[in-house]
C-alpha cells in the first residue's frame, strides 16, 4: 500500500461524491442545494486535479482530461451562481437553481469517469 | 554464389521530447499548487463561517462571493478595505491569521516556480527541446560537426565563412558556449551532450534529409570511431571524416563503410617529405588550404638531408621516422623505453639530461624533432638542441593550444600543430573537393612545375589568396555559352573580360575534370566541352565576371566573339543583331 495512492484515491472520490451530493435533489429548487457544498466540490476538484498533473501515462492523460472537464463545468455553476445572486440581483429563482444544479451535474458524470477509471487502473495494476 | 543479406535501413528510435518540459513543471509545481488551493479554501470557508455585522449592527455573514474576492486581494497583498460592512473583531483575528497564511502559500509557490525555471535537468530540457526543433527545421544542407574543441572552432568558423551550415554537438558546455561568444553569419544550433549515444546523433539530425556529412572531431579516437560506426550504420553512404591518431582506430574505422580517416600524425611527416622533395609544391599546398584571403606563407627554410634526431617515440614518432626513413635518412630515435626496431639507432634515456642528449651527437646531425607529448619538455628540448648546434633543422610538436606564443617566439622551422593541421585538411575536402583532388595529384609533376604555378597565381591573385571555385560547364549552370560548347572554343576564349574581351579575367585554371579524366593547370588553348568541370583560383571580382559570360547569352556572344548585341528582344529584331541560336 503505498500513501501517495491513498491519498490520490481519497481526493478522486471525495470530488465525485461532493458533487453526487450537490446535484442530488429536485433541480429547481434551491432549499435543496447547498453552497458549501458546491465551494468544497470546486475546492476538492482542484486538489484532485493538481495531484494528477505530471502524469505521462495514457490513462493518466485522460485522468488529468476527466478532471479538466470537472473543473470547467463546476466553475461555470459557480459563476452561474455569482451572477444569479451578486450581479442579475434575481437571486437563486428556479431556473438559475436549475442551470446550477445541471452544470454540476455534467461535472457529476466527469467525476464519475475519473472514479472508473480509478477502478480500472486497480484492478489492472499487477505487483510483480 | 555470395548471398547479400537485405538491407534496410535502420531508424534510431528517438524517445518523445515534446511535452516532457510542460510535464516537468507540472510535477515539480503539484505539492505547491495544493498547499495554495487549501490555504485559500479554509480561508474562504472560514470567513463565510464568522458572522459579521452590518452598518446597522444586523448580524450577518459573509457570502462565499465577498470572502472569496476579500480573500483574493488581500492574499495577493493588493489590499481594498473591509468589504461589503467594516469587520468584527472575530473576522479581523481570522483575516489576521490567513493574511500570513496565504503570504507562505504564495512564497512557497512562486519559490517554486522559480526554483524549477532555473534548475539545471528543466534548462537542459528546455535546450534540447530547441535544439530539436532548430534542428528540424534546417532546410539547408548542414554538416553535423561532433567535437567543438580547437579544431572543430577553426572549422567551423571556416565553413561559416564560406556560408555552409552546421550543427555542433560536444560533451562540453564551454565549447558549445563559444557558439553564442563567437561571431558567426548564420545560427549554429548547439547541443551539450555524449556524442557516443546514438540517440544524441538522432537528435542531432544525422537522419535528417538535409544532412549532407558526419565530421568527428573530438578529442577521443574511441569516440570518433563510435560516430562513424553510427554514421555508417544508420545512414550508409553518408559522408563521414573523423579524426584520430591512433592507426589502431583508423583501421577499425575503415571497417565501416569508407570514411576518411584524417591522421594529423601522418600528415606532418607527409608534408615533410614534400617540402624536403619539393618546396614549391609544399608552398602551393600549404598556401591554397589555408582558405580565401590568407596570405602566401613565407617559403621557410627547406628541411635538410642528412642524420635526424628525434625525441618521443609514441605514435607521432613512429609515423614521422617511417616517413624518414622512406626517403632513406638516417634516423636517432631517443625515449625513455624505446622498443628495439632494426635499423634505427636507439639511445634510451631522458632527453632532457644533458648526458644523454650528448650520446645523440647533434654536431653532426641534420635535423632534430622534439616530439613528445609536453609541450615544455619539447621547448627545453629545442633550446638545448639550438645550444649545441645552431645550424640544425628544428621541428616540435605544439600539445596545447595556449602554449602558441611560446613556439612562435622558438622559431621552429617545421612545427606541428594537431589541430590546425587537421582542420585544414578537413576545410580543405569539405569547402572544394575538386581542390582536395588537386592537392593529391598536385606534387607528382615536381617541383619546376608547381614554382611555375606559385609564379602565375602571384602574378593574377597577388600576394593574398582569391577565391578558389568551381565552374560546371553544364546546360543548367552555363546556358550562356551553350552554343558554343562543343564548337572548339578553348579556356582561354572563356577567360576574356566581359569588360574589354582583349583582356584576361585575373584567374589560374588550376584543375579540369573531363570524365574523370583530371588535367592540372590546363593551358588557354584547351578546348572546352559541355560536362567539363574547371577549379579556378581568382581575384575578388572574377568569380562573378565568369558568371556573367556562362549565364547571360549577350555577355557570351561578345566574349566568345566580339560580336555587341543588343540585349532587348525588340532591339535584337530592330537591328537585325540576333544572338547565335542554341543549336
Amino acid at each position: 500500500m503505498s500513501l501517495e495512492k491513498v491519498i490520490f484515491g481519497f481526493f478522486v472520490l471525495l470530488a465525485a461524491t461532493l458533487n453526487f451530493g450537490f446535484f442530488i435533489g429536485d433541480i429547481s429548487d434551491a432549499a435543496l442545494h447547498n453552497e458549501y457544498e458546491l465551494f468544497a466540490a470546486v475546492v476538492v476538484n482542484l486538489i484532485a486535479t493538481v495531484l494528477k498533473f505530471g502524469d505521462r501515462t495514457q490513462i493518466g492523460a485522460v485522468h488529468l482530461a476527466t478532471s479538466l472537464v470537472a473543473d470547467l463545468q463546476l466553475i461555470a455553476a459557480t459563476i452561474t451562481w455569482v451572477y444569479a445572486t451578486q450581479i442579475s440581483g434575481a437571486g437563486m429563482t428556479p431556473e438559475n437553481t436549475a442551470s446550477v444544479v445541471s452544470l454540476s451535474g455534467g461535472a457529476l458524470l466527469a467525476n464519475l469517469v475519473s472514479v472508473a477509471l480509478l477502478v480500472i487502473e486497480t484492478t489492472t495494476f499487477r505487483r510483480r | 554464389m555470395k548471398k547479400h543479406r537485405p538491407h534496410r535501413r535502420t531508424r534510431i528510435a528517438r524517445p518523445t521530447e515534446n511535452s516532457s518540459t510542460v510535464f516537468l513543471v507540472l510535477r515539480r509545481m503539484r505539492a505547491p499548487l495544493i498547499v495554495l488551493i487549501l490555504i485559500f479554501a479554509i480561508s474562504v470557508f472560514g470567513l463565510t463561517l464568522i458572522p459579521g455585522q452590518d452598518a446597522d449592527g444586523n448580524p450577518v455573514r459573509m457570502g462565499f462571493f465577498d470572502a472569496f474576492y476579500f480573500m483574493s486581494y488581500t492574499a495577493t497583498t493588493i489590499g481594498y478595505g473591509e468589504i461589503p460592512h467594516p469587520f468584527t473583531g472575530a473576522q479581523r483575528l481570522w483575516v489576521t491569521l490567513t493574511i500570513y497564511l496565504t503570504v507562505i502559500g504564495w512564497a512557497y509557490a512562486i519559490g517554486s516556480l522559480l526554483a524549477t525555471l532555473r534548475d539545471r535537468a528543466f534548462r537542459e530540457a528546455l535546450a534540447l527541446r530547441r535544439f530539436t526543433g532548430t534542428v528540424r527545421r534546417l532546410r539547408e544542407p548542414f554538416l553535423l560537426v561532433v567535437g567543438y574543441g580547437q579544431t572543430g572552432q577553426m572549422l567551423g568558423q571556416a565553413l561559416d565563412a564560406l556560408g555552409r551550415r552546421f550543427v555542433v554537438v560536444d560533451n562540453s558546455a564551454e565549447h558549445v558556449d563559444t557558439l553564442d561568444i563567437d561571431p558567426y553569419v548564420a545560427d549554429v544550433p548547439g547541443l551539450v551532450a555524449d556524442a557516443a549515444n546514438p540517440h544524441t546523433l538522432g537528435v542531432a539530425g544525422i537522419e535528417h534529409p538535409a544532412c549532407e556529412g558526419v565530421v568527428a572531431l573530438t578529442d577521443n579516437d574511441e569516440v570518433n570511431l563510435i560516430v562513424a560506426m553510427t554514421a555508417a550504420l544508420i545512414r550508409p553512404g553518408l559522408p563521414v571524416i573523423a579524426r584520430t591518431v591512433s592507426p589502431a582506430i583508423e583501421h577499425r574505422m575503415h571497417a565501416f563503410g569508407s570514411p576518411t580517416v584524417v591522421n594529423p600524425f601522418d600528415r606532418y611527416g607527409d608534408h615533410l617529405r614534400l617540402a624536403l622533395h619539393a618546396p614549391s609544391a609544399y608552398l602551393l599546398m600549404s598556401w591554397l588550404v589555408r582558405g580565401e584571403g590568407a596570405e602566401m606563407p613565407a617559403p621557410g627554410r627547406p628541411p635538410a638531408t642528412g642524420r635526424w634526431v628525434v625525441c618521443g617515440f609514441g605514435r607521432f614518432g613512429h609515423k614521422l621516422i617511417e616517413d624518414l626513413r622512406a626517403d632513406h635518412l638516417e634516423v636517432t630515435v631517443i625515449d625513455l623505453n624505446p622498443e628495439a626496431e632494426p635499423g634505427l639507432t636507439m639511445i634510451e634515456g631522458d632527453a632532457s639530461e644533458p648526458s644523454v642528449l650528448a650520446e645523440a651527437d647533434l654536431a653532426t646531425a641534420a635535423g632534430f624533432v622534439a616530439g613528445t607529448d609536453n609541450d615544455a619538455t619539447n621547448l627545453s628540448l629545442v633550446a638545448a638542441a639550438r645550444k649545441e648546434n645552431p645550424a640544425l633543422f628544428i621541428g616540435a610538436r605544439q600539445n596545447r593550444p595556449p602554449s602558441a606564443p611560446l613556439f612562435a617566439a622558438m622559431e621552429i622551422d617545421w612545427l606541428l600543430v594537431p589541430s590546425e593541421m587537421a582542420a585544414r585538411e578537413i576545410y580543405a575536402r569539405l569547402s572544394t573537393p575538386l581542390l582536395w583532388r588537386f592537392l593529391q595529384e598536385m606534387p607528382e609533376l615536381g617541383e619546376e612545375w608547381a614554382a611555375d604555378t606559385l609564379e602565375r597565381m602571384q602574378a593574377y591573385c597577388g600576394m593574398r589568396l582569391g577565391p578558389v571555385w568551381k565552374v560546371n560547364l553544364t546546360e543548367q549552370e552555363a546556358p550562356g555559352v551553350r552554343p558554343w560548347l562543343g564548337a572548339g572554343i578553348t579556356l582561354g576564349d572563356l577567360l576574356r573580360s566581359p569588360g574589354d574581351r582583349e583582356r584576361r579575367l585575373d584567374a589560374v585554371p588550376l584543375m579540369l575534370l573531363r570524365d574523370g579524366e583530371t588535367t592540372l593547370r590546363p593551358d588557354d588553348d584547351v578546348t572546352v566541352t559541355t560536362g567539363d568541370q574547371l577549379l579556378l583560383v581568382g581575384r575578388g571580382r572574377t568569380p562573378r565576371a565568369l558568371l556573367d559570360t556562362l549565364t547571360n547569352r549577350v555577355v557570351a556572344e561578345y566574349v566568345l566573339t566580339g560580336r555587341h548585341i543588343p540585349a532587348g528582344w525588340v532591339a535584337q529584331r530592330v537591328t537585325g543583331r540576333i544572338p547565335a541560336s542554341p543549336d
